[in-house]
């Protein structure tokens, strides 16, 4: 049995799983009959906004349901906010607010009696579930339609509908499954803005499962990237970015087969690209500050000249492909 | 700070024990199925067979104040609507104090039986198809099971919805028929002939509220698709109802009479042989009597509820 207040100060179990880990899997593994989709996925995920990636059928609906209690793990442990998965499923879905990817709804329900609903469920007393339902809609931008029946809602009001469920009753921790799936520009950057908001502003840590890359790149911190039911990737998001020996990305105006030849003469080495931008690798700082003189020398202007970073796209393939394996 | 503040607030109040989650699920789908106009009106109506249960208290107590009337008009009314034979008759003729028990225990069983009976076989029909089959086709089992509920609370939950309609037209207005028949009553010992009578209705009610909530959770947890729920429902009752009678029928047609047994092809008549016993009107007081009904419920209870948990289990097994 978990503390009937959701002021979690006073817990210290959960003040401790706050500071250190929001939550630890070992060797999970998950089996649907023959079909294996989580295999030994050992992850430790701190505070902060974590991205799950992964190709369909990576297994990440599935760590979901893990980490949720929905299904028996095969084998293996874990904690999520300092709660055991195998014996304290209820404790940690009393503490978790889960966005589905699927549409789910209570058909015959206006919008406002289904998010009053699930914080009802949550254990919200009847009448503070109501006027917290009001609250989180006007948080998540929907108005008079709170007053219709979801049955009639477009996709993108779903959406928010699903995700003001997810947060009515104030849960420390997120996760979302493609919360901005079928929204258009200006609401996914509403979505995402509230993400942002709730993970900067009221401390949710939130794992955020997508395919869409710049969503990840927009609010999260770190990167869990899953495949074939094994994680391939985890690691925060700036140490991935950065690439292995350093990188610059140089565009001249005038003559670049001069400054190639020159730079290369300093024993580093330069990569035309099609667009006639130069890549050069395994330049350090000090010599990044000397490519300006070698263009005086050579007698090109430089228009651009910045770090170059590994693109999330590039990691997520590379990880889906199996070059690279998260660290035990 | 803006007086109506858009941004996100935290929330610090006090949760309401886990104990009763249930009941949220159970209110929403009273408050839904009330939205449906024609479960306002099988209601409305559902309460006019008190009437008649009341009003028939109160004309066998005003036939024991008043022998006269009762012998004159009253009484053949009830013997003919006797079915146990000349020998209550006569007692009940002769001493109608001494039948007070028999009679008001044979009204609610009628009461039961024929208006009610019939009523829940509607009601449940409306109220119940919905219940699973519209969750199922609208995935909310995820919206339940990301939140602290079991799946047991979520059945409870849904089998509660039911249970508080039925009774709403069942055991309440018959404990409020007999309130009502106690405090009309000219007799002070009438509630010492009759004190068994209310457990005998919860039990009645029980009979007949837990095999048929739970056939009919089981049958809407079986598809997506209200409409046949609802089609599944009432040919479960209509086929044994029309089985039973075509094979009495068939029997009355060879000059004999059909076996007892045979009343186990009806839910209906099965029930009927059940709350007979209840009530403490059928052949004998011993449960070996009704063994195989009380039997065949309590295999259409179990079968439903396990059919109901592993419906309600398979999504999240996908």
């Amino acid at each position: 049995m978990y503390p009937d207040k959701i002021d979690f100060s006073n817990n210290q179990r959960h003040r401790n799983a706050r500071v250190d880990t929001l939550l630890r899997l070992d060797g999970i593994t998950k089996d649907y009959g023959r079909l294996r989709a989580l295999d030994q996925v050992s992850l430790t995920i701190g505070p902060g906004v974590t991205g799950l990636l992964g190709p369909n059928g990576a297994g990440k609906t599935t760590l979901i349901k893990v980490l949720l209690g929905l299904v028996r793990i095969t084998q293996g442990s874990g904690e999520v906010l300092g709660y055991r998965l195998e014996r304290e499923a209820r404790s940690i879905r009393g503490r978790v607010g889960y966005m589905p990817e699927d549409d789910c709804y209570i058909g015959g329900l206006i919008g406002v009696e289904m998010v009053r609903f699930a914080a009802r469920l949550s254990g919200l007393p009847s009448l503070e579930a109501l006027r917290r339902a009001h609250e989180i809609l006007d948080f998540c931008g929907i108005e008079q339609e709170r007053y219709r029946e979801v049955d009639t809602y477009s996709t993108g009001m779903r959406q928010k509908l699903k995700f003001a469920q997810a947060i009515v009753h104030d849960p420390p921790f997120l996760i979302l499954d493609e919360p901005t799936s079928g929204l258009d520009p200006e609401e996914r950057q509403a979505m995402l803005g509230r993400i942002r908001v709730l993970a900067e502003k009221s401390g949710k840590s939130v794992l955020l499962s997508t395919h869409i890359l710049p969503d990840v790149q927009s609010v999260c911190d770190t990167v869990v990237i899953l495949a074939q039911g094994r994680v391939e990737v985890v690691d925060s998001l700036e140490v991935l970015s950065r690439p292995a020996s350093p990188r610059f990305h140089v565009r001249v105006l005038g003559k670049a087969d001069v400054l190639v030849q020159r730079i290369e003469r300093e024993g580093i080495r330069v990569q035309q690209g099609q667009d006639g931008g130069l890549t050069l690798e395994g330049a350090d700082a000090s010599s990044a500050g000397r490519v300006w003189d070698w263009a005086r020398e050579a007698e090109v202007a430089i228009r651009e000249f910045t770090p170059a970073r590994n693109s999330l796209e590039q990691i997520f393939l590379d990880a889906v492909k199996g070059e690279t394996r998260a660290d035990p | 700070m803006p007086i109506h503040d858009l941004g996100y607030q935290t929330w610090e109040g006090r949760l309401v024990p886990e104990a009763g989650r249930w009941w949220v699920i159970t209110q929403t789908g009273m408050r839904l199925a009330w939205r449906t106009r024609w479960v306002r009106r099988l209601m409305l109506v559902a309460w006019m067979p008190a009437i008649y249960l009341g009003a028939g208290f109160f004309a066998f107590e005003q036939m024991v104040a008043h022998p006269e009337i009762g012998r004159g008009i009253v009484g053949p009314l009830y013997a003919w609507s006797w079915q146990t034979g000349e020998s209550a008759r006569e007692m009940f003729l002769g001493n109608p104090s001494l039948a007070r028990h028999d009679v008001w225990a044979r009204l609610l069983l009628m009461f039961f039986r024929y208006p009610q009976g019939t009523l829940i076989v509607l009601l449940v029909g409306l109220i119940a198809p919905p219940l699973i089959a519209q969750d199922v086709r609208s995935r909310a089992f995820t919206l339940y099971f990301s939140r602290p509920l079991t799946r047991i609370e979520y059945i409870f939950g849904k089998l509660a919805t039911l249970w508080a309609y039925v009774l709403l037209i069942t055991t309440i207005p018959a404990l409020l028929s007999y309130l009502l028949g106690v405090l009309l009553s000219p007799e002070l010992n009438v509630v010492a002939h009759t004190w068994d009578l209310p457990l005998k209705i919860v039990a009645a009610s029980a009979v007949l509220v837990i095999p048929t909530t739970t056939l009919a959770l089981a049958i809407s947890s079986l598809t997506t698709e209200t409409r046949y729920a609802s089609f599944a429902w009432f040919a479960v009752w209509a086929v044994g109802w029309v089985t039973y009678i075509v094979l009495s029928l068939t029997a009355l047609d060879s000059g004999r009479t059909l076996d007892r047994k045979w009343t186990l092809v009806s839910l209906y008549h099965t029930l009927g042989i059940v709350q007979e016993w209840v009530f403490g009107l059928g052949p004998s007081p011993d449960f070996d009597q009704i063994l195989p009904w009380a039997a065949l419920l309590a295999a259409i209870t179990v079968v439903s509820l396990v059919v109901l948990f592993r419906r309600v289990s398979a999504p999240m097994r996908m």
